[in-house]
């Protein structure tokens, strides 16, 4: 899947080929969410995974 | 013994002086998270908490463009480098979090500069534990890195240039420690500039724009030798720019995330406010002065961690109560857009985001500032440029805060000076009370006259200063700003009298270091002895400063600091970088480790073998290769000679003299401003880490054994005669003219300090510390009982705190060795 079709991808609005990618992560500490700026047309690695919006 | 019991009152627990279940019961919700969720980054024994890791994106992102923009000049190299890694790192907003910002890409991780020393380049290649999964592929990625860095990292480049004997001498890490080069500065902030000036990056920019057009236009107009240097300034302001530009940028990034998390994941109504606040504070600061305590303290936040993305910086001077009291003041008491409650978890966050931050360091750092990655002394209290009292709701905001989160960094040393109010120092001795170590306690007026003795700074801009490190001041002014502690001027001072007793030879690491200044069985004299100690002394410092002062003046070559510069007035003015002497005044100090050690041993040898005759000097260095086997009742006298610490005059005058020896020498040698290099006696806690490499003393002291805990204190266990014993000695130090400052443990007992009489009791204590005209104080007040406890059952314990030297650190997280040091200092009865 391309970082476009992710519902995690922001794109940036003056250059829509770039946005951020935001992924949600709980470590033994803390949660956190992070972002990393990804090309829209990339593959996501398998590695960073889909998440689920947070239950409240 | 002391049995911790969280589910007990808040009452009971005063009485039980478990102070870490207090501040668990009184800190907010927030805070309890916060502080719970942050990774421990401070070594623990020497070795990384499971989990650390070490960050791989800063460095790989680094050396990616550092080697691109290879034509470059070396400041706007790596502007543009450090702008790649700003525009590309992972960035991360902890849950609860209102303030952000770390210079890793991940909670977990640590600092890695890759460009400052091969050395600790290889040994973090070597560092089990701490290398990211995949670990095969990532040890790849860093044997690539270490390879392409090889030969160019900063110290590298200044090792090429240096004496090769003075290389080996200092690399052999037995004279001293550091790294000459501001790749692992020590850098202070030109608070003056940033904050009561009220520039934000968008502001400087203007400035920059404004010089660069300048000088643009000069360079294109009539020829001569004055347009010369605005070529390579020309470069360095574009620097800058390139610098600040990305750091907007940087800021930016935090602001799109906290409102896209606000818009698209976040359920909670007021957290999606704070996120939508969090995304405006980030959208206005750095660019811009702030408006509000939020952004003020987001707006410091960014600047040191924008300077820790650049540099593995070693310490924090900061002055939070004096530069954010506008903002703290206007929120609270005029606008009461805060409630103190809503604040005081503000600055409570602002600790805790601080206490997050840790870097990689070699072992001998790790096990010379056990427990801490850092020296974050942040200054209290003290006085405004007019002389009048400084001391404000926000210092005692600080000092609540600090016990409620109980974080080992930052710390606190409060200037105290004879208008601070009763109420501020109830608050300050509440601190030392619940068993935090600090804040230490420094001697303002005695500290601000310090200043214009050894370095000239004009009264107004010393009484600006901050701790630059542990313990030295510095001001925070154009000129008075230090971009660097030139670290590798850290002396191992036992070395001078070790090194007097064996005619410059090294028994430890078996080679000739000193000067050969005769063979010490043939002193017939004790002035013999005694010029030999000030030729080993005089060869020491010369050869920590040479290292420092060439690192220093190549360093904008070598290393460079485009972001720091770009934070400098005096930089931006000129256009040179902030690590180029030229426009500072100098504020240079030699870290003086092991020091007292010297007093005691000249007092013995001066007191059984010259006056007592008691033994030879040839027994005496016969004894001393042996590392005293076979000669114990010996070794017993020589513990039992005469000691720092008692007022004894015996002891006292020689340690006076040995002091004036090195005051007279401090003027001799100079900084590449041209200023004086005064000692600075303290120890954090090298006493251990040299205790391997320190061989026999004459105080009794063999090899192994863990040497005093520093500065001025005395030896564990000496000071026999009582505290106000200790601050007689102390007292016949001149705290001005013979150092640029002395450290000071003790140890207090927490039984007797209890309640309103233990409170008196410490003033009073102070009152004559004061008037006795020392610079420095700090206190250990939790009881043995505790401490062994736990050693015993550390699981329990992980929140007690100890003063450990110049910082303090969670006694579980430092070596046995170092514990068993801090039980056995004396406990003072006052």
């Amino acid at each position: 899947m391309k970082y476009k079709e992710s519902k995690n991808f922001f794109p940036n609005p003056d250059n829509p080929q770039r946005g951020d990618y935001v992924e949600r992560v709980v470590d033994p500490r803390q949660a956190y969410y992070k972002s990393r700026p990804v090309n829209a047309d990339d593959e996501i690695p398998e590695t960073a995974a889909e998440f689920v919006k947070p239950q409240k | 013994m002391a049995e911790p019991v969280k589910d007990l009152n808040v009452d009971d627990l005063e009485k039980k002086q478990e102070w870490w279940w207090i501040a668990e019961k009184k800190r907010s919700k927030r805070l309890d998270y916060l502080r719970k969720a942050v990774w421990k980054k401070g070594a623990v024994g020497g070795n990384y908490a499971p989990g650390i890791k070490v960050d791989l994106e800063l460095p790989t992102l680094f050396t990616q463009m550092y080697n691109w923009w290879k034509f470059d000049p070396p400041m706007l190299r790596r502007a543009k480098a450090n702008a790649h890694v700003l525009d590309n790192i992972t960035i991360f907003i902890t849950d609860h979090a209102q303030l952000v910002g770390y210079m890793g890409s991940l909670p977990h991780t640590i600092l890695w500069r890759v460009d400052g020393a091969s050395i600790v380049n290889e040994e973090l290649y070597n560092e089990p534990g701490i290398i990211p999964e995949p670990v095969e592929e990532n040890l790849k990625k860093i044997a690539d890195l270490n390879s392409f860095w090889a030969g160019q990292t900063a110290v590298d480049k200044v090792a090429r240039l240096l004496d090769p004997e003075d290389a080996v001498k200092f690399l052999s890490g037995a004279i001293g420690w550091g790294a000459p080069t501001s790749a692992y500065g020590y850098s202070g902030k030109d608070y003056e500039f940033l904050f009561a000036k009220r520039n934000g990056f968008s502001d400087i920019l203007a400035m920059i724009e404004e010089r660069l057009e300048n000088a643009e236009d000069r360079t294109i107009g009539t020829p001569g030798p004055d347009i010369l240097p605005l070529y390579e300034r020309i470069q360095n302001w574009e620097a800058m720019k390139v610098i600040l530009e990305a750091a907007i940028r940087y800021a930016n990034r935090y602001a799109r995330l906290a409102r896209t998390i606000a818009e698209n994941y976040e359920t909670d109504p007021v957290r999606k406010e704070e996120l939508i606040r969090l995304a405006e504070t980030c959208e206005h600061v750095p660019a811009h002065a702030p408006r509000n305590l939020q952004e003020s303290f987001q707006y410091d936040h960014f600047v040191q961690m924008l300077a820790r993305l650049e540099a593995h910086e070693g310490a924090w001077p900061a002055r939070p109560d004096y530069y954010h009291w506008p903002y703290y003041n206007k929120d609270v008491n005029i606008d009461k857009r805060l409630t103190r409650g809503e604040a005081l978890d503000l600055v409570g966050e602002f600790l805790i985001r601080a206490y997050e931050v840790g870097g990689f360091g070699p072992r001998w750092a790790r096990e010379g500032l056990q427990g801490i990655t850092g020296t974050w002394v942040w200054t209290l209290g003290g006085v405004k440029k007019d002389g009048s009292d400084a001391c404000n709701d926000l210092t005692v905001a600080l000092l609540q805060a600090a016990r409620l989160v109980r974080v080992s960094n930052p710390t606190f040393g409060f200037r105290w000076h004879p208008k601070v109010s009763d109420a501020v120092m109830r608050e300050v001795f509440e601190c030392i009370r619940h068993g935090l170590g600090y804040p230490s306690i420094r001697n303002d007026p005695v500290l601000v006259k310090n200043a214009m003795h050894w370095h000239g700074h004009p009264l107004e801009e010393a009484r600006t200063w901050v701790h630059q490190a542990c313990m030295s001041p510095c001001p925070t002014t154009k000129s008075g700003v230090q971009p660097m502690r030139m670290a590798s001027a850290t002396a191992n001072c036992a070395k001078m009298i070790e090194y007097a007793l064996s005619n410059g030879y090294d028994h430890v690491v078996q080679m000739q270091m000193g000067p050969k200044t005769g063979d010490p069985a043939k002193f017939a004299t004790f002035e013999e002895l005694f010029t030999a100690w000030v030729a080993q002394m005089e060869w020491i410092m010369n050869t920590l400063v040479r290292t420092v002062n060439l690192g220093r003046y190549k360093d904008p070559e070598f290393y460079g600091r485009p972001f720091l510069s770009a934070t400098y007035e005096r930089s931006v003015e000129s256009g040179l970088d902030a690590v180029s002497p030229v426009g500072e005044r100098g504020n240079c100090w030699v870290t003086f480790f092991t020091w007292v050690e010297n007093a005691d041993s000249l007092a013995a040898v001066k007191k059984l073998v010259f006056d007592d005759k008691k033994y030879t000097m040839a027994e005496l260095v016969s004894a001393m290769r042996k590392n005293w086997d076979g000669n114990e009742q010996m070794r017993l006298d020589f513990v039992n000679a005469p000691k720092w610490g008692n007022d004894d005059d015996y002891v006292d005058d020689i340690m006076i003299r040995c002091l004036r020896e090195v005051a007279r020498h401090s003027k001799e040698i100079k900084c590449p401003c041209g200023n004086n290099w005064p000692a600075l006696p303290e120890n954090v806690s090298g006493n251990i880490h040299y205790s391997s490499i320190v061989g026999s003393l004459p105080n009794g002291r063999r090899l192994g054994d863990a040497l005093y805990d520093g500065g001025i204190s005395p030896g564990p266990g000496l000071d026999k005669k009582g505290p106000t014993a200790v601050l007689k000695s102390c007292g016949k130090i001149d705290h001005v003219g013979d150092g640029r400052a002395f450290l000071l443990n003790q140890r207090l007992s927490p039984t007797q300090l209890a309640g309103e009489k233990g409170y008196q009791l410490w003033k009073a204590y102070i009152r004559t510390w004061a008037d006795l005209g020392l610079d420095h104080v700090q206190f250990n007040m939790v009881s043995d009982e505790t401490l062994r406890a736990a050693q015993k059952d550390p699981e329990k314990y992980q929140e007690v705190i100890v003063r450990v030297a110049g910082y303090s650190a969670h006694f579980v997280d430092i070596s046995r060795k170092t514990q068993d040091n801090i039980i056995q200092r004396t406990i003072q009865g006052i």
